[in-house]
């Protein structure tokens, strides 16, 4: 049965169009920020990135009609959409009224080359024959491993602490586009339990954050050096 | 059946509610302290009921205890029993001197029992999504301990421990994502094509590639929370930096949950892939020996050479799964129980060391024997026993594993030798120096009388290593074969 309802999931119709486009949408979004020097900047592409995987969960769900992944689709558009960019902006950015991100290790437009050979490397990595049944739309598979791999490359060139979080924001949204069209019959109690630490996890490291911050007056990780000996 | 495997995880939850009656530092410890005792007979009552009747399951693979769960479960709850009584001495003696705020007293309670709680939880779980799950959520109770004392240095040790692990758990959740897509061939439902044991009946039929990249990123991601090179970087600065029973439990409880993982994933892996999964494990684990022993060389802040020591532990545990066969699993498993209540006792003995000489250095603690000789006595025994010295257990599961590799005629096993021996001098030389000596004038201040508390987990600690390096006893042994037996 589920079989036969994933098979509407082809990239010849509606649905598989429609994951494929938001799929392109997240990626760019992710090359987006990587190409950004603004905070503001960052947590505006994050939270256009959650709307489009909220809506792509929504499309999903609607092509299996499964009512667990609308719940994702709802819980991602409130929380990843919504309430983790107000908060990031609220508590962190306005706060420590931070603007540029001037701890950057790699220069933007080297960075985005990397990006588009780590874009093409999963393409190369994960060709839709690799994949035995041809189960989704093949083309958001490697666009999602490319998203996880551009938010692990915001993680690595930038050294600002919101800067990293934001990097591994984007790259756990790609694990969940991942998620919802590899296996897009993952137990609900799972996925809700994933989502759960997400929560929890942004709201310790914005604790930390701001705790860091108030000591040491710029929370970018070069200045984290007393560790270091 | 099922109530008693919920007992373990949900009884060192007391101290997280002990808060909520308004309880100070006193009754805080003696609540966390409890709550580990209870664990810890309950999860010797699981193992017996385990030995007895076979694995325990309910709720659809959601709950599932087989011998290997039941005892990592069993090493796990006597860590936190260890560090529970630990952590009772430690905030009793921070209360009374001022370090800690109230608030941070009870945050140590709340999250202490909650890492407890949820790390138990995740060994007794059938199900792969919910292993991470709990294990995630354990790393995120963790972090808070591990920023506790919020200065500057913890909050920066949190903040790097908080986001590595994360990245690498997150690569374990992609590694569970494609292991779901390779089970897809099979006529499973959805929920069991997550579940442990129905993964393990059909492994051969796994998908090739998919398991392949499942197996990988399960290492690196579950790596990361395990300490192995090249992906332990945050585990000294978090070991460190981390109030000491916290750190023992870092050490040897959260590390060994991670390997856990990896444990589960490699017996699912080994029909489809045979060698390949055992050479993973060896390239990974030999990076970890070498990485710390050679940091250990270096002097300095005791706990982190400490923690180096657990990356070179942790190693050793995965080459002994490299080396495979009964004689390596025994070997690792056995080596894991020895490591954990051995780096237990160190991070104790580390704890008490700091709150009477105020540093972490070594170069400022000599003479520690003299000073305080149950302190100084158990800091030059637990090095020795770390270090694999007879008649503690370390030395039988090290032998045990050397053996493991001359039996494949590998001479892979020289090597391990070798770095043994490097560890053992960079590692004594410095723990001995510490102990020996005249303690000078730091040391009279140092010397004050010695908190029985304190004094339980350290003793029954070495007593339990020099116990299990002459006997092991045969509940235990056949606890392992049979954990063996879940493995190949």
């Amino acid at each position: 049965m589920i079989a036969a309802a994933v098979e509407s999931l082809s990239a010849a119709s509606t649905s598989g169009v429609l994951l494929d486009l938001s799929a392109v949408v997240m990626l760019l979004c992710a090359f987006a920020a990587l190409g950004s020097k603004l905070f503001d900047r960052y947590v505006a592409y994050y939270a256009l990135q959650s709307i489009v995987l909220a809506f792509a969960a929504a499309v999903v769900g609607d092509a299996l009609g499964q009512i667990d992944l609308w719940v994702l689709a709802v819980a991602t558009l409130l929380i990843k959409g919504i309430a983790i960019p107000l908060a990031t902006r609220r508590f962190l950015l306005d706060r420590l009224e931070l603007r540029r991100d001037v701890a950057v290790s790699t220069g933007l437009s080297t960075s985005l080359i990397i990006g588009a050979f780590l874009t093409a490397f999963a393409y190369l990595a994960i060709r839709p024959g690799t994949l035995p049944h041809a189960l989704v739309a093949s083309a958001v598979v490697p666009l999602s491993t490319a998203v996880i791999l551009l938010g692990g490359l915001c993680m690595v060139v930038r050294r600002h602490t919101i800067a990293q979080l934001i990097g591994w924001l984007i790259l756990e949204n790609g694990v969940f586009l991942g998620a919802i069209t590899l296996t897009a019959t993952f137990p609900f109690i799972v996925e809700a339990g994933v989502f759960l630490d997400l929560v929890a996890a942004v709201l310790i490291m914005i604790t930390f954050v701001s705790g860091l911050a108030e000591r040491l007056a710029t929370a970018a990780a070069p200045e984290l050096m007393e560790l270091r000996h | 059946m099922t109530a008693l495997v919920v007992l373990v995880a949900a009884l060192p939850l007391l101290g997280a509610l002990a808060p909520i009656a308004g309880l100070r530092a006193r009754g805080l410890g003696i609540a966390v302290a409890a709550g580990g005792i209870g664990g810890l007979a309950a999860a010797v009552a699981v193992a017996v009921q385990v030995e007895r009747h076979g694995p325990i399951r309910a709720l659809a693979g959601f709950v599932y205890v087989d011998s290997l769960g039941a005892f990592f479960a069993l090493t796990i709850a006597l860590v936190v029993t260890l560090a529970g009584v630990g952590s009772a001495a430690y905030l009793r003696v921070e209360e009374e001197r001022g370090g800690l705020t109230v608030l941070q007293v009870r945050l140590y309670a709340i999250f202490f029992a909650l890492f407890a709680g949820l790390m138990l939880a995740s060994l007794e779980t059938g199900n792969l999504g919910l292993l991470w799950v709990l294990i995630e959520a354990s790393t995120l109770a963790s972090a808070v301990l591990v920023g506790l004392e919020a200065k500057a240095r913890s909050l920066e040790a949190a903040w790097k421990y908080i986001i590595i692990s994360s990245f690498g758990v997150t690569m374990a959740l992609v590694a569970t994502l494609f292991l779901y897509y390779a089970a897809s061939p099979l006529a499973l439902s959805p929920n069991q094509r997550l579940t442990w044991p129905a993964l393990f009946v059909h492994a051969h039929l796994l998908q090739h590639d998919s398991l392949r990249l499942a197996f990988l990123l399960a290492v690196i991601g579950y790596g990361t929370k395990v300490g192995l090179a090249p992906m332990h970087t945050w585990l000294p600065d978090a070991h460190s930096e981390a109030p000491s029973p916290a750190s023992a439990m870092l050490s040897a409880a959260l590390l060994n949950t991670g390997m856990y993982a990896i444990v589960r994933f490699q017996a699912i892996a080994i029909p489809e892939l045979g060698r390949y999964t055992n050479h993973v494990l060896l390239v990974f684990g030999f990076a970890s020996i070498v990485i710390g022993a050679l940091f250990m060389v270096r002097r300095g802040n005791f706990k982190r050479l400490f923690a180096y020591s657990s990356v070179e532990h942790m190693g050793i545990i995965s080459v002994a799964l490299g080396f495979g066969g009964v004689l390596g699993i025994y070997g690792a498993l056995l080596h894991t129980l020895n490591h954990a209540i051995g780096k237990c006792v160190l991070f104790l003995t580390s704890g008490e060391l700091v709150q009477r000489w105020r540093t972490r250095e070594s170069a400022g603690i000599v003479g520690a024997l003299t000073a305080a000789p149950l302190v100084g006595g158990v800091l030059l025994l637990g090095s020795l026993a770390i270090l694999g010295s007879p008649p503690f257990g370390l030395f039988l599961s090290e032998l045990t594993i050397v053996r493991a590799g001359f039996r494949g005629s590998s001479p892979l096993a020289f090597l391990l030798l070798a770095l043994l021996v490097l560890a053992f001098i960079a590692f004594a030389r410095t723990t001995a120096a510490m102990a020996t000596g005249e303690p000078g004038d730091a040391g009279g201040e140092a010397g004050g009388k010695q908190s029985v508390v304190a004094a339980v987990p350290l003793v029954a600690g070495m007593a339990a290593l020099l116990l299990l390096g002459l006997w092991i006893p045969g509940g235990l042994n056949s606890l392992i074969m049979h954990s063996i037996g879940a493995i190949r």
